[in-house]
Protein backbone atom coordinates (compact mmCIF):
# COMPACT_ATOMS: atom_id res chain seq x y z
CA UNK A 1 0.00 0.00 0.00
CA UNK A 2 1.72 3.26 -0.86
CA UNK A 3 2.27 5.54 1.95
CA UNK A 4 -0.01 8.58 -0.08
CA UNK A 5 -2.78 6.37 -0.65
CA UNK A 6 -2.61 5.86 3.34
CA UNK A 7 -1.80 9.26 4.01
CA UNK A 8 -4.51 11.05 2.24
CA UNK A 9 -7.18 7.92 2.51
CA UNK A 10 -6.90 6.18 5.08
CA UNK A 11 -5.33 7.92 8.03
CA UNK A 12 -7.56 10.90 8.02
CA UNK A 13 -10.54 8.08 8.67
CA UNK A 14 -8.45 6.14 10.89
CA UNK A 15 -10.99 7.68 13.80
CA UNK A 16 -13.68 5.33 11.93
CA UNK A 17 -11.40 2.42 11.68
CA UNK A 18 -9.64 2.24 15.15
CA UNK A 19 -13.77 2.83 17.02
CA UNK A 20 -14.95 -0.52 15.25
CA UNK A 21 -11.97 -2.43 15.67
CA UNK A 22 -11.98 -1.97 19.06
CA UNK A 23 -15.23 -2.70 19.35
CA UNK A 24 -14.77 -6.40 17.97
CA UNK A 25 -11.55 -7.30 19.35
CA UNK A 26 -10.61 -8.28 22.91
CA UNK A 27 -6.50 -7.60 23.11
CA UNK A 28 -3.84 -5.64 21.53
CA UNK A 29 -2.78 -7.82 19.02
CA UNK A 30 -5.82 -8.33 17.59
CA UNK A 31 -6.88 -4.82 17.49
CA UNK A 32 -3.75 -4.24 15.31
CA UNK A 33 -4.26 -7.16 12.90
CA UNK A 34 -7.95 -6.27 12.52
CA UNK A 35 -6.81 -2.78 11.52
CA UNK A 36 -3.88 -3.45 9.12
CA UNK A 37 -6.30 -5.90 7.59
CA UNK A 38 -9.02 -3.34 7.20
CA UNK A 39 -6.65 -1.03 6.01
CA UNK A 40 -5.47 -3.55 3.37
CA UNK A 41 -9.09 -4.28 1.98
CA UNK A 42 -9.51 -0.47 1.90
CA UNK A 43 -6.54 -0.09 -0.01
CA UNK A 44 -7.64 -3.47 -2.14
CA UNK A 45 -10.98 -2.67 -2.99
CA UNK A 46 -10.34 1.45 -3.66
CA UNK A 47 -10.96 0.75 -7.51
CA UNK A 48 -14.52 -0.61 -6.49
CA UNK A 49 -15.34 3.21 -5.03
CA UNK A 50 -18.11 4.17 -6.96
CA UNK A 51 -18.49 7.61 -5.23
CA UNK A 52 -22.34 6.49 -4.82
CA UNK A 53 -21.82 7.23 -1.39
CA UNK A 54 -19.58 9.18 0.78
CA UNK A 55 -16.38 7.76 1.19
CA UNK A 56 -16.37 7.44 5.29
CA UNK A 57 -19.41 5.48 4.71
CA UNK A 58 -17.50 3.15 2.14
CA UNK A 59 -14.37 2.73 5.29
CA UNK A 60 -17.59 2.05 7.49
CA UNK A 61 -18.51 -1.02 5.65
CA UNK A 62 -15.29 -2.08 5.01
CA UNK A 63 -14.60 -2.13 7.96
CA UNK A 64 -17.26 -3.52 9.41
CA UNK A 65 -16.86 -6.55 6.84
CA UNK A 66 -13.59 -7.39 7.40
CA UNK A 67 -14.23 -7.31 11.37
CA UNK A 68 -17.36 -9.63 11.08
CA UNK A 69 -15.10 -11.63 8.51
CA UNK A 70 -12.32 -11.90 10.98
CA UNK A 71 -14.44 -12.70 13.71
CA UNK A 72 -16.49 -15.54 11.89
CA UNK A 73 -12.98 -17.24 11.11
CA UNK A 74 -11.64 -16.94 14.70
CA UNK A 75 -15.05 -18.40 16.01
CA UNK A 76 -14.16 -21.68 13.89
CA UNK A 77 -10.95 -21.63 14.43
CA UNK A 78 -10.93 -20.97 18.64
CA UNK A 79 -7.84 -23.05 19.36
CA UNK A 80 -5.77 -20.77 17.54
CA UNK A 81 -7.25 -17.30 17.98
CA UNK A 82 -8.08 -17.63 21.48
CA UNK A 83 -7.72 -14.50 22.41
CA UNK A 84 -10.66 -13.12 21.10
CA UNK A 85 -12.70 -15.19 23.34
CA UNK A 86 -11.29 -13.86 26.38
CA UNK A 87 -13.50 -15.06 29.63
CA UNK A 88 -15.11 -11.80 30.55
CA UNK A 89 -12.55 -11.42 33.93
CA UNK A 90 -9.97 -11.49 31.07
CA UNK A 91 -11.51 -9.35 29.09
CA UNK A 92 -12.38 -6.43 31.40
CA UNK A 93 -8.24 -5.94 31.97
CA UNK A 94 -8.03 -4.96 28.52
CA UNK A 95 -8.00 -1.00 28.70
CA UNK A 96 -7.39 0.74 25.86
CA UNK A 97 -8.40 4.21 26.32
CA UNK A 98 -6.83 6.96 29.08
CA UNK A 99 -10.85 7.43 30.25
CA UNK A 100 -12.29 4.50 32.38
CA UNK A 101 -15.74 5.41 31.24
CA UNK A 102 -14.85 4.63 27.62
CA UNK A 103 -13.38 1.39 28.65
CA UNK A 104 -16.19 0.34 30.41
CA UNK A 105 -18.51 1.65 27.60
CA UNK A 106 -16.26 -0.64 25.45
CA UNK A 107 -16.54 -3.32 27.69
CA UNK A 108 -20.33 -3.12 27.88
CA UNK A 109 -20.34 -2.84 24.30
CA UNK A 110 -18.18 -5.67 23.33
CA UNK A 111 -20.65 -8.14 24.84
CA UNK A 112 -23.49 -7.08 22.48
CA UNK A 113 -24.05 -8.96 19.55
CA UNK A 114 -21.95 -8.43 16.65
CA UNK A 115 -24.60 -6.83 14.95
CA UNK A 116 -25.82 -4.57 17.52
CA UNK A 117 -21.86 -3.53 18.11
CA UNK A 118 -22.44 -2.17 14.62
CA UNK A 119 -25.26 -0.24 15.19
CA UNK A 120 -24.27 1.13 18.54
CA UNK A 121 -21.13 2.34 16.88
CA UNK A 122 -22.65 3.79 14.29
CA UNK A 123 -25.19 5.42 16.51
CA UNK A 124 -22.58 6.95 18.96
CA UNK A 125 -20.61 8.55 15.59
CA UNK A 126 -24.42 10.12 14.43
CA UNK A 127 -24.73 8.40 11.55
CA UNK A 128 -28.81 8.89 10.39
CA UNK A 129 -30.81 5.88 10.81
CA UNK A 130 -30.89 5.79 6.90
CA UNK A 131 -27.15 5.95 7.02
CA UNK A 132 -27.14 2.95 9.90
CA UNK A 133 -29.06 0.59 7.65
CA UNK A 134 -27.47 1.82 4.16
CA UNK A 135 -23.82 0.42 5.54
CA UNK A 136 -25.19 -2.54 7.26
CA UNK A 137 -28.05 -3.18 4.76
CA UNK A 138 -30.79 -3.44 6.87
CA UNK A 139 -34.43 -1.73 6.94
CA UNK A 140 -34.16 2.04 8.22
CA UNK A 141 -37.67 1.77 10.22
CA UNK A 142 -36.31 -1.00 12.31
CA UNK A 143 -33.05 0.85 13.57
CA UNK A 144 -34.90 3.18 16.16
CA UNK A 145 -36.12 0.18 17.81
CA UNK A 146 -32.99 -1.26 17.85
CA UNK A 147 -30.72 1.62 18.64
CA UNK A 148 -33.59 2.05 22.21
CA UNK A 149 -33.02 -1.75 22.88
CA UNK A 150 -29.52 -1.45 22.52
CA UNK A 151 -29.37 1.59 24.66
CA UNK A 152 -31.11 -0.37 27.51
CA UNK A 153 -29.12 -3.12 27.43
CA UNK A 154 -25.90 -0.68 27.77
CA UNK A 155 -27.45 1.33 30.71
CA UNK A 156 -27.95 -2.02 32.24
CA UNK A 157 -24.38 -3.31 31.79
CA UNK A 158 -23.02 -0.41 32.76
CA UNK A 159 -25.15 0.27 35.83
CA UNK A 160 -22.60 1.20 38.92
CA UNK A 161 -19.49 1.17 36.45
CA UNK A 162 -19.21 4.43 35.28
CA UNK A 163 -19.37 7.91 37.23
CA UNK B 1 -25.79 5.35 35.80
CA UNK B 2 -24.78 9.17 35.42
CA UNK B 3 -23.71 9.67 32.22
CA UNK B 4 -25.37 9.06 29.15
CA UNK B 5 -23.59 6.87 26.96
CA UNK B 6 -23.22 9.28 24.37
CA UNK B 7 -21.65 11.50 26.54
CA UNK B 8 -19.40 8.79 27.63
CA UNK B 9 -18.71 8.52 24.60
CA UNK B 10 -17.89 12.26 23.32
CA UNK B 11 -15.80 12.96 26.14
CA UNK B 12 -13.68 9.53 26.26
CA UNK B 13 -12.58 10.53 22.48
CA UNK B 14 -11.80 13.80 23.59
CA UNK B 15 -9.17 12.96 25.86
CA UNK B 16 -5.30 13.33 23.83
CA UNK B 17 -4.08 9.53 22.27
CA UNK B 18 -7.54 8.36 22.41
CA UNK B 19 -6.90 7.31 18.85
CA UNK B 20 -3.27 6.33 18.05
CA UNK B 21 -3.46 4.71 14.83
CA UNK B 22 -1.39 1.31 15.02
CA UNK B 23 1.67 1.39 12.72
CA UNK B 24 1.17 -0.71 9.37
CA UNK B 25 3.71 -3.26 9.53
CA UNK B 26 4.63 -6.50 8.33
CA UNK B 27 1.39 -7.59 6.75
CA UNK B 28 2.63 -8.82 3.34
CA UNK B 29 5.44 -10.84 5.20
CA UNK B 30 3.28 -12.34 7.31
CA UNK B 31 0.74 -13.76 4.43
CA UNK B 32 3.34 -14.56 2.36
CA UNK B 33 4.58 -16.81 4.62
CA UNK B 34 1.73 -18.16 6.33
CA UNK B 35 0.18 -18.85 2.68
CA UNK B 36 3.24 -20.77 2.21
CA UNK B 37 3.31 -22.48 5.14
CA UNK B 38 -0.35 -23.81 4.50
CA UNK B 39 0.71 -25.09 1.36
CA UNK B 40 3.61 -27.05 2.85
CA UNK B 41 1.55 -28.80 5.73
CA UNK B 42 -1.19 -29.60 2.92
CA UNK B 43 1.53 -31.04 0.67
CA UNK B 44 2.79 -33.48 2.71
CA UNK B 45 -0.77 -34.10 4.51
CA UNK B 46 -1.53 -34.98 0.71
CA UNK B 47 1.41 -37.36 0.16
CA UNK B 48 0.57 -39.46 3.27
CA UNK B 49 -2.81 -39.40 2.09
CA UNK B 50 -1.67 -41.18 -0.81
CA UNK B 51 0.37 -43.62 0.53
CA UNK B 52 -2.66 -44.71 3.15
CA UNK B 53 -4.77 -44.84 -0.03
CA UNK B 54 -2.19 -46.45 -2.26
CA UNK B 55 -2.28 -49.34 0.69
CA UNK B 56 -5.97 -49.41 2.09
CA UNK B 57 -6.50 -49.66 -2.24
CA UNK B 58 -3.71 -52.45 -2.66
CA UNK B 59 -4.96 -54.43 0.29
CA UNK B 60 -8.45 -54.45 -1.34
CA UNK B 61 -7.77 -55.51 -4.77
CA UNK B 62 -5.91 -57.97 -3.55
CA UNK B 63 -8.45 -59.32 -1.28
CA UNK B 64 -11.15 -58.89 -4.08
CA UNK B 65 -8.84 -60.91 -6.31
CA UNK B 66 -7.67 -57.77 -8.57
CA UNK B 67 -3.62 -57.99 -7.18
CA UNK B 68 -2.43 -56.84 -10.34
CA UNK B 69 -4.57 -53.52 -9.98
CA UNK B 70 -3.56 -52.94 -6.36
CA UNK B 71 -0.12 -53.60 -6.81
CA UNK B 72 0.32 -51.53 -9.64
CA UNK B 73 -1.41 -48.36 -8.41
CA UNK B 74 0.31 -48.85 -5.26
CA UNK B 75 4.07 -48.79 -7.19
CA UNK B 76 3.00 -45.89 -9.49
CA UNK B 77 1.54 -43.77 -6.67
CA UNK B 78 4.25 -44.66 -4.15
CA UNK B 79 6.88 -43.89 -7.43
CA UNK B 80 4.80 -40.63 -6.95
CA UNK B 81 5.14 -39.83 -3.90
CA UNK B 82 9.07 -40.18 -3.80
CA UNK B 83 9.44 -37.90 -6.70
CA UNK B 84 7.22 -35.21 -5.01
CA UNK B 85 9.21 -35.73 -1.66
CA UNK B 86 12.24 -34.68 -3.55
CA UNK B 87 10.87 -31.76 -5.16
CA UNK B 88 9.53 -30.87 -1.53
CA UNK B 89 13.11 -30.90 0.04
CA UNK B 90 13.57 -27.94 -2.48
CA UNK B 91 11.21 -25.55 -1.02
CA UNK B 92 13.51 -25.78 2.01
CA UNK B 93 16.43 -23.76 -0.26
CA UNK B 94 14.06 -21.15 -0.51
CA UNK B 95 15.29 -17.95 1.55
CA UNK B 96 13.02 -17.98 4.49
CA UNK B 97 14.09 -14.63 5.37
CA UNK B 98 13.98 -12.61 2.06
CA UNK B 99 11.49 -10.21 1.49
CA UNK B 100 7.68 -11.12 0.75
CA UNK B 101 7.96 -10.14 -2.98
CA UNK B 102 11.49 -12.31 -3.04
CA UNK B 103 10.07 -15.19 -0.89
CA UNK B 104 6.65 -15.44 -2.64
CA UNK B 105 8.41 -15.36 -6.00
CA UNK B 106 11.24 -18.39 -5.04
CA UNK B 107 7.99 -20.29 -3.81
CA UNK B 108 6.12 -19.48 -6.96
CA UNK B 109 9.24 -20.43 -9.06
CA UNK B 110 9.42 -23.65 -7.24
CA UNK B 111 5.84 -24.59 -7.67
CA UNK B 112 5.78 -23.89 -11.35
CA UNK B 113 8.43 -26.35 -11.84
CA UNK B 114 7.07 -29.08 -9.31
CA UNK B 115 3.81 -28.69 -11.45
CA UNK B 116 5.23 -28.97 -14.83
CA UNK B 117 7.39 -32.41 -14.04
CA UNK B 118 3.94 -33.57 -12.66
CA UNK B 119 2.28 -32.71 -15.26
CA UNK B 120 4.91 -34.84 -17.41
CA UNK B 121 4.18 -37.98 -15.26
CA UNK B 122 0.85 -37.46 -15.65
CA UNK B 123 0.68 -38.33 -19.39
CA UNK B 124 2.56 -41.52 -18.46
CA UNK B 125 0.55 -42.40 -14.90
CA UNK B 126 -2.65 -42.07 -16.14
CA UNK B 127 -2.19 -44.20 -19.07
CA UNK B 128 -0.22 -46.99 -16.89
CA UNK B 129 -3.34 -46.74 -14.15
CA UNK B 130 -5.85 -47.76 -16.95
CA UNK B 131 -3.97 -49.87 -18.27
CA UNK B 132 -3.29 -51.74 -14.59
CA UNK B 133 -7.15 -52.24 -14.79
CA UNK B 134 -7.45 -53.35 -18.01
CA UNK B 135 -4.58 -56.25 -17.31
CA UNK B 136 -5.95 -56.93 -13.71
CA UNK B 137 -9.26 -56.86 -14.83
CA UNK B 138 -8.16 -59.82 -17.80
CA UNK B 139 -6.50 -61.96 -15.23
CA UNK B 140 -9.58 -61.98 -12.66
CA UNK B 141 -10.13 -65.89 -12.13
CA UNK B 142 -13.53 -66.13 -13.95
CA UNK B 143 -14.59 -70.06 -12.71
CA UNK B 144 -11.27 -71.73 -13.10
CA UNK B 145 -10.29 -69.24 -16.37
CA UNK B 146 -8.78 -65.54 -16.90
CA UNK B 147 -12.09 -63.28 -17.14
CA UNK B 148 -10.32 -61.83 -20.43
CA UNK B 149 -10.14 -65.04 -22.16
CA UNK B 150 -13.56 -65.81 -21.14
CA UNK B 151 -15.26 -62.54 -22.14
CA UNK B 152 -13.43 -63.38 -25.49
CA UNK B 153 -14.95 -66.46 -25.70
CA UNK B 154 -18.44 -64.99 -25.46
CA UNK B 155 -17.44 -62.01 -27.83
CA UNK B 156 -16.47 -64.62 -30.58
CA UNK B 157 -19.70 -66.76 -29.84
CA UNK B 158 -21.55 -63.34 -31.12
CA UNK B 159 -19.17 -62.26 -33.57
CA UNK B 160 -17.11 -65.44 -35.00
CA UNK B 161 -15.38 -63.25 -37.85
CA UNK B 162 -13.72 -60.98 -35.15
CA UNK B 163 -9.70 -60.76 -36.05
CA UNK B 164 -7.69 -61.55 -33.70
CA UNK B 165 -3.94 -60.84 -32.28
CA UNK B 166 -2.63 -63.44 -29.83
CA UNK B 167 -6.27 -64.33 -29.08
CA UNK B 168 -7.46 -60.32 -28.54
CA UNK B 169 -10.10 -59.62 -30.60
CA UNK B 170 -8.37 -56.35 -32.83
CA UNK B 171 -11.34 -53.56 -32.23
CA UNK B 172 -10.49 -54.35 -28.44
CA UNK B 173 -6.52 -53.48 -28.71
CA UNK B 174 -7.26 -50.77 -30.82
CA UNK B 175 -9.71 -49.66 -28.16
CA UNK B 176 -7.53 -49.30 -25.62
CA UNK B 177 -4.34 -48.00 -27.49
CA UNK B 178 -7.23 -45.07 -28.34
CA UNK B 179 -7.95 -44.58 -24.52
CA UNK B 180 -4.73 -44.56 -24.09
CA UNK B 181 -3.56 -42.23 -26.00
CA UNK B 182 -6.01 -40.01 -25.01
CA UNK B 183 -4.80 -40.30 -21.49
CA UNK B 184 -1.16 -39.89 -22.76
CA UNK B 185 -2.41 -36.58 -24.75
CA UNK B 186 -4.80 -35.01 -22.47
CA UNK B 187 -3.16 -36.55 -18.93
CA UNK B 188 -1.27 -33.22 -18.37
CA UNK B 189 -4.72 -31.57 -18.84
CA UNK B 190 -6.31 -33.67 -16.39
CA UNK B 191 -3.44 -33.58 -13.62
CA UNK B 192 -4.27 -29.47 -13.75
CA UNK B 193 -7.66 -29.99 -12.88
CA UNK B 194 -7.12 -32.52 -10.24
CA UNK B 195 -4.37 -30.12 -8.88
CA UNK B 196 -6.51 -27.31 -9.08
CA UNK B 197 -9.78 -28.78 -6.91
CA UNK B 198 -7.37 -29.44 -4.35
CA UNK B 199 -4.89 -26.56 -4.54
CA UNK B 200 -6.74 -23.98 -7.03
CA UNK B 201 -7.63 -21.61 -4.07
CA UNK B 202 -4.66 -21.67 -2.88
CA UNK B 203 -2.82 -20.71 -6.48
CA UNK B 204 -5.01 -18.25 -6.79
CA UNK B 205 -4.12 -16.82 -3.16
CA UNK B 206 -0.68 -16.63 -4.38
CA UNK B 207 -1.21 -15.32 -8.01
CA UNK B 208 -3.16 -12.67 -5.88
CA UNK B 209 -0.28 -11.32 -3.17
CA UNK B 210 2.30 -10.89 -6.23
CA UNK B 211 -0.29 -9.14 -8.12
CA UNK B 212 -0.73 -6.66 -5.07
CA UNK B 213 3.01 -6.48 -4.21
CA UNK B 214 4.02 -5.83 -7.98
CA UNK B 215 1.80 -3.37 -8.37
CA UNK B 216 3.26 -1.51 -4.38
CA UNK B 217 6.71 -1.93 -6.21
CA UNK B 218 5.67 -0.09 -9.14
Amino acid sequence: MSSDFYNTSILPYAGIILKLCRAYTNSQEDFEDYYQEVCLQIWRSRENFREESQWSTWIYRITLNVCLTLLKKKKNNTQHFASDYLPLEQAEENSAFADENLNELYKAIRQLSEIDRAVIMLYLEEKTYQEIAEIIGTNPNNIGVRINRIKERLKILLDGKVN
Amino acid sequence: MEKSIESIWKEGFLKKDALVAPKINDLYNQKSKHIVDKFKRMFKINLIAIVIFSLVFMVITTINGLPIVGISWFLILIGLVVVNKKLMNGLEEIDYHANSYTYLLSFNKWLQEQLAINRKMARIYYPLFFLSIVVGFWFVDAEGIPMGERLVGEVLYGFPDLYLVNGVPLIGIVLILIIVSMLALFGGRIYDMDVYIVYGRMFNKIEELITDLEELRS
